[in-house]
């Protein structure tokens, strides 16, 4: 008799599915419409929180202030928020802002409908103050020209009328960002999108300008436009992602150049009244990305990615001296035409190929590809006479970088791994064609004892250039004995060693050590030998239900040592750089009155001492140190009134002291023929009290 | 007979269906009674009858690691069809959770916590079956997925705002492996991360990318333009360095010496520059304030920056000396 194929089947999955329920594998598909969360805690309408207050700064300040806007003694107003809206539909918003009463606000604000589309929007500002210890006798600080009160020129700066006409200037740039931007969800697996941002920069920041020999600090203009746009398409699919983009920037500078008189008298050459800096041109630059990734199989994946770029600048040429006395030959062109290709590419694939086992290879491409054309320029020397004339060098660079790497994981707590890199380096118009180097590394990580976690990377790699020639064009030549860093010979060695120890369930310690050498033995004049050294611990510890305890330390000390020839042949004087530093901090965190108040404290110290030497063989006065120390100390604490109210306050202690040999005792005379802005490193001792409300909705 | 033979034929089938499984599940089971070792952990295959609410049955507001949080999520946007909670809710990412559920037993479920059974790349196959694509595409060849970083270890998915993506609480994360640079953004001369203005995931891309150090844009100079963008030139007379580099001269994290450097001048000017006349002269103690040398314009204030201002390079036909 005919048995129904419909029983037939049902009977041999039962049977396969017992089986397989034995196996432990494969699973149905969960009936869903009966899961009626009722117990989730969805949200629905606005939540948030909003915190209002005061707070004071104690003293004036540039560097405690620095990036902050905290920089100005007095009153502030405290104005931070997170609120968000949940709708129905999927419909939200997500609403951050902080420190609206300060020169550091920023606002951030992302909505939409989730699952379909997203509309962003983002403001930001950001202070930098730079030096409030800056003196000039020039008129017009902050502008593109810049001139002098009577009694200008003098033939040195002892003889300058500064008592009567130096004025304090306050060296700072803001920046003001906004940013809007959108994103939509398509059909089948694409989503789209643009953002748009206009970033203002304005302010003073430090320049100088040279007749010859003599020179002056100057205030360069900060007037600058940066316009960025970024537009995508992606693929996500199951086995193949995928993603077209479009990067363009844009900068434009308000003022070209900035033009200055110059406070020496140079009889021998009486034209050489002013001069003029050439200030950043605009430029521009386009960049079209696209990227891949695509799944093999389970055990194999590859992605790629390309980025083909130009930039482009084409400002027009300022004039090649203000010197009304002198006659130079007219400029090959009006403007640069500067223009560069660049490309960078990389492919990259990756396969378990055994359970163990797993196989690396990314291969890169970097190129800069400078097509600005090559002219010879008629040449004045600081607006002072006409030099020979010297054609400009377009600088190419390429990068091919070949890395190749296994990792066998011997038992699921001990994994080793080597590696292979490969970087060849091409630059044109420079002493080296091309540098190869090749590093091998290995790493092993494993469960040293019970609760130990170990790690430890060693790396070795050589570097070797081809034959170091003159580079081109280049007046006065070089010593042909100099090595520059970035091309020359090198060895390089590296050790990271890093230990966690689960230490009790309360108590996690992590201990590492880097290290690092770079060893320049081909070079007998130039950079000979760079050492990093750095060590850290860390320990966290739960002290009770209430308590948590965090304390770290850091010391480093770089080192690095060149050589140099006063007699522009072979070495005879050395250099050497010894920077330490140590840093550590404590952090308590601790819940007083459970749900009602809870308290904290960081405490962070940082030393740092610079130890500079020069020695030619005689005997040489020798630096004093550069230091720099940093205390800072902060208490909070938060006080909940009732569920939507809690009082939060804060004390922030900080001292800050330095030395720096270079600035200390340099007022704008003591250099005979170069008038300085007499800046003095800076020094503070800030306090900074904050009280605010949080209404919590 | 004919009629009553067919559906008992189908009888016996399922039942020696049944029969065969009972048995399969016995000789699996029968090693288990001559003291095996425990079976190894290992996912259900089962999923809960209620989901989330028989998950919320023991995982009320009151469990120590607080799980409500999530509902103010993305993640628990029920109208947003590609959600968890869309779907299989909290066993979408956790895995079926009927066997769970049955026993209590913590290692009969993924709680993504560092502990637990799976490895981290098992771990996050969870996460990328939707997170797949767009700056995880390159996961795989990451430095991170080769260190086994779980998503989780950074990502805080039960948190009413995940501090890793945070401007405020994101370099603390990273701190959590990267403690140099903790220390690093102490020192004198720094960008602004400590100061909560900047964060590290403006400059890195931590979800992968080919670029030195992980960076978000395809090169060095490419990432540092995209703040500094007056310095992408191309300039009449460039500095080469500059052009190829900009951490050949700058240290990007922090500082004891200004403006980023890794050395102040003369020094790092030196390293390179050794010509005839000025700039091959050994600038010593003699040269400070009070000096045998008098108090040169060489060595302090700005050094070789007093004359040489324009160290990006200059688009002034007479800057070949970078003076203008």
């Amino acid at each position: 008799m005919k048995i129904s194929n419909q029983l037939l089947l049902l009977s041999m999955l039962s049977a396969l599915s017992g089986i397989a329920g034995a196996a432990d594998s494969g699973t149905g598909k969960p009936d869903t419409s009966k899961w009626e969360c009722k117990d989730c805690a969805f949200e629905q309408g606005w939540s948030g929180s909003v915190d209002a207050g005061l707070g004071h700064v104690s003293d004036k300040s540039y560097k405690f202030g620095e990036y902050t806007g905290l920089n100005k003694q007095g009153g502030f107003f405290i104005g931070d928020g997170s609120v968000r809206f949940r709708g129905a539909d999927a419909y939200y918003w997500n609403i951050n802002a902080s420190n609206l009463g300060l020169d550091s606000r920023s606002l951030d604000a992302e909505g939409g409908r989730q699952g379909k589309y997203k509309l962003i929007l983002k403001y930001d500002e950001l202070p930098h103050t730079l030096s409030d210890s800056a003196r000039t006798p020039f008129v017009g600080n902050g502008g593109a020209s810049l001139t002098l009160p009577a009694g200008f020129p003098a033939a040195i700066t002892g003889a300058m009328p500064l008592a009567g006409t130096l004025q304090q200037v306050d060296l700072s740039t803001q920046r003001k960002r906004l940013a809007v931007g959108g994103s939509w969800i398509g059909a089948s697996d694409w989503e789209y999108a643009v953002k748009f941002s206009h970033e203002t920069k304005d302010g003073m920041k430090r320049s100088a300008g040279a007749f010859f020999t003599n020179s002056a600090q100057l205030v360069e203009p900060v007037d600058y436009v940066t316009d960025q746009v970024d537009a995508s398409a992606s693929y996500t699919g199951s086995r193949l992602q995928a993603k077209l983009a479009y990067y363009g920037s844009r900068f434009s500078n308000s003022n070209d150049a900035l033009m200055w008189q110059n406070p020496f008298a140079v009889p021998a050459t009486p034209g050489a009244l002013a001069g003029q800096l050439a200030l950043p041109p605009d430029n521009q630059f386009h960049q079209f990305l696209a990227s891949a990734g695509y799944q093999f199989n389970d055990r194999t994946r590859g992605s790629a990615d390309i980025a083909w770029g130009r930039v482009a600048q084409n400002q027009g040429f300022l004039a090649s001296t203000l010197n009304a006395g002198l006659v130079v030959p007219g400029l090959p062109g009006s403007s640069l035409n500067g223009r560069a290709a660049t490309l960078d590419a990389n492919l990259k694939l990756t396969s378990a190929v055994t359970d163990r086992l797993r196989l690396n290879a990314i291969y890169t491409h970097n190129d800069r590809d400078n097509q600005t054309p090559q002219a010879s320029y008629p040449s004045v020397s600081t607006d002072m006479f006409l030099g020979t004339p010297r054609t400009n060098l377009p600088y190419s660079f390429k990068q091919d970088k070949l890395k190749l790497s296994a990792d066998y994981r011997f038992t699921p707590l001990t994994k080793a791994a080597v590696g292979f890199d490969h970087d060849r380096r091409q630059r044109t118009f420079q002493e080296v064609d091309a540098t190869n180097e090749d590093t091998f590394w290995g790493k092993i990580t494993t469960r040293a004892l019970d609760k130990v976690d170990m790690t430890l990377k060693l790396a070795h790699g050589e570097r070797k250039g081809s034959a170091y020639q003159a580079a081109p064009g280049i007046l006065p030549p070089e010593n042909p004995l100099l090595r520059k860093y970035s091309m020359a010979n090198r060895d390089r060695d590296s050790a990271v060693l890093r230990i966690d120890i689960a230490a009790t369930d309360t108590i996690n310690v992590g201990l590492g050590a880097e290290s690092s050498k770079d060893d320049y033995s081909d070079s007998a004049v130039g950079l000979t030998s760079g050492r990093d050294l750095g060590l850290n611990a860390d320990v966290s510890w739960i002290v009770t239900e209430q308590t948590s305890l965090h304390l770290f330390g850091n010391r480093q000390e770089i080192k690095s040592t060149q050589r140099g020839s006063q007699t522009y042949s072979t070495p005879d004087w050395s250099g050497e750089n010894k920077d330490r530093i140590d840093t550590i901090g404590i952090g308590v965190k601790h819940a007083a009155i459970k749900d009602k108040l809870d308290i904290g404290a960081d405490y962070t110290v940082s030393r740092a001492r610079s130890d500079i030497s020069v020695n030619t063989g005689a005997s040489n006065p020798a630096f004093p140190n550069l230091s720099t120390s940093l205390d800072s100390l902060k208490l909070y604490a938060m006080y909940r009134l009732k569920d939507s109210l809690s009082l939060l306050g804060s004390y922030w202690h900080e001292h800050y002291d330095t030395r720096n040999w270079m600035l200390d005792g340099v007022t704008p005379s003591t250099i005979a023929n170069v008038l300085t802005f007499g800046e003095q490193p800076p020094r503070y001792n800030v306090n900074v009290v904050r009280l605010a409300v949080r209404y919590r909705f | 007979m004919m009629k009553i033979t067919k559906p008992l034929f189908a009888a016996l089938l399922v039942l020696s269906g049944v029969a065969f499984s009972a048995a399969a599940v016995a000789q699996a089971a029968a090693p288990a009674a001559a003291e095996p070792p425990p079976p190894a952990p290992s996912l259900g295959t089962e999923y809960t009858e209620k989901g989330a609410d028989t998950c919320l049955m023991c995982h009320t507001e009151a469990w120590p690691y607080p799980i409500f949080p999530i509902f103010k999520t993305k993640h628990a946007q029920r109208a947003d069809t590609r959600t968890p909670f869309a779907g299989r809710q909290c066993e979408a990412c956790h895995g079926p959770g009927a066997k769970h559920a049955g026993t209590g037993d913590k290692n009969a479920i993924n709680s993504f916590k560092s502990t637990s059974f799976l490895s981290p790349e098992e771990r996050n196959n969870f996460c990328l079956e939707c997170h797949r694509g767009n700056a995880r595409t390159g996961w795989h060849a990451s430095t991170h997925a080769s260190n086994d970083l779980a998503c989780t270890n950074c990502h805080k998915l039960h948190a009413e705002s995940d501090p890793v993506r945070a401007t405020a609480t994101q370099p603390e994360v990273c701190y959590t492996c990267h403690k140099k640079q903790r220390a690093d953004f102490a020192k004198p001369s720094v960008h602004p991360v400590r100061f909560a203005k900047m964060t590290c995931s403006e400059c890195h891309s931590p979800h992968g990318s080919t670029t030195t150090a992980m960076l978000v844009k395809p090169s060095v100079n490419q990432t540092c333009f995209t703040c500094h963008a007056e310095k992408r030139g191309p300039f009449l007379w460039e500095h080469a360095p500059a052009a190829e580099d900009c951490t050949l001269c700058h240290t990007p994290h922090g500082s004891v010496y200004g403006a980023l450097l890794k050395k102040n001048a003369p020094l790092l000017c030196q390293q390179c520059h050794t010509v005839s006349g000025h700039p091959a002269v050994a600038r010593t103690g003699a040269a400070l304030p009070g000096g045998s040398a008098g108090a040169s314009g060489f060595l302090l204030a700005g050094s070789c920056t007093n004359c040489h201002s324009q160290v990006h390079g200059s688009n002034h036909p007479s800057g070949v000396k970078l003076m203008r």
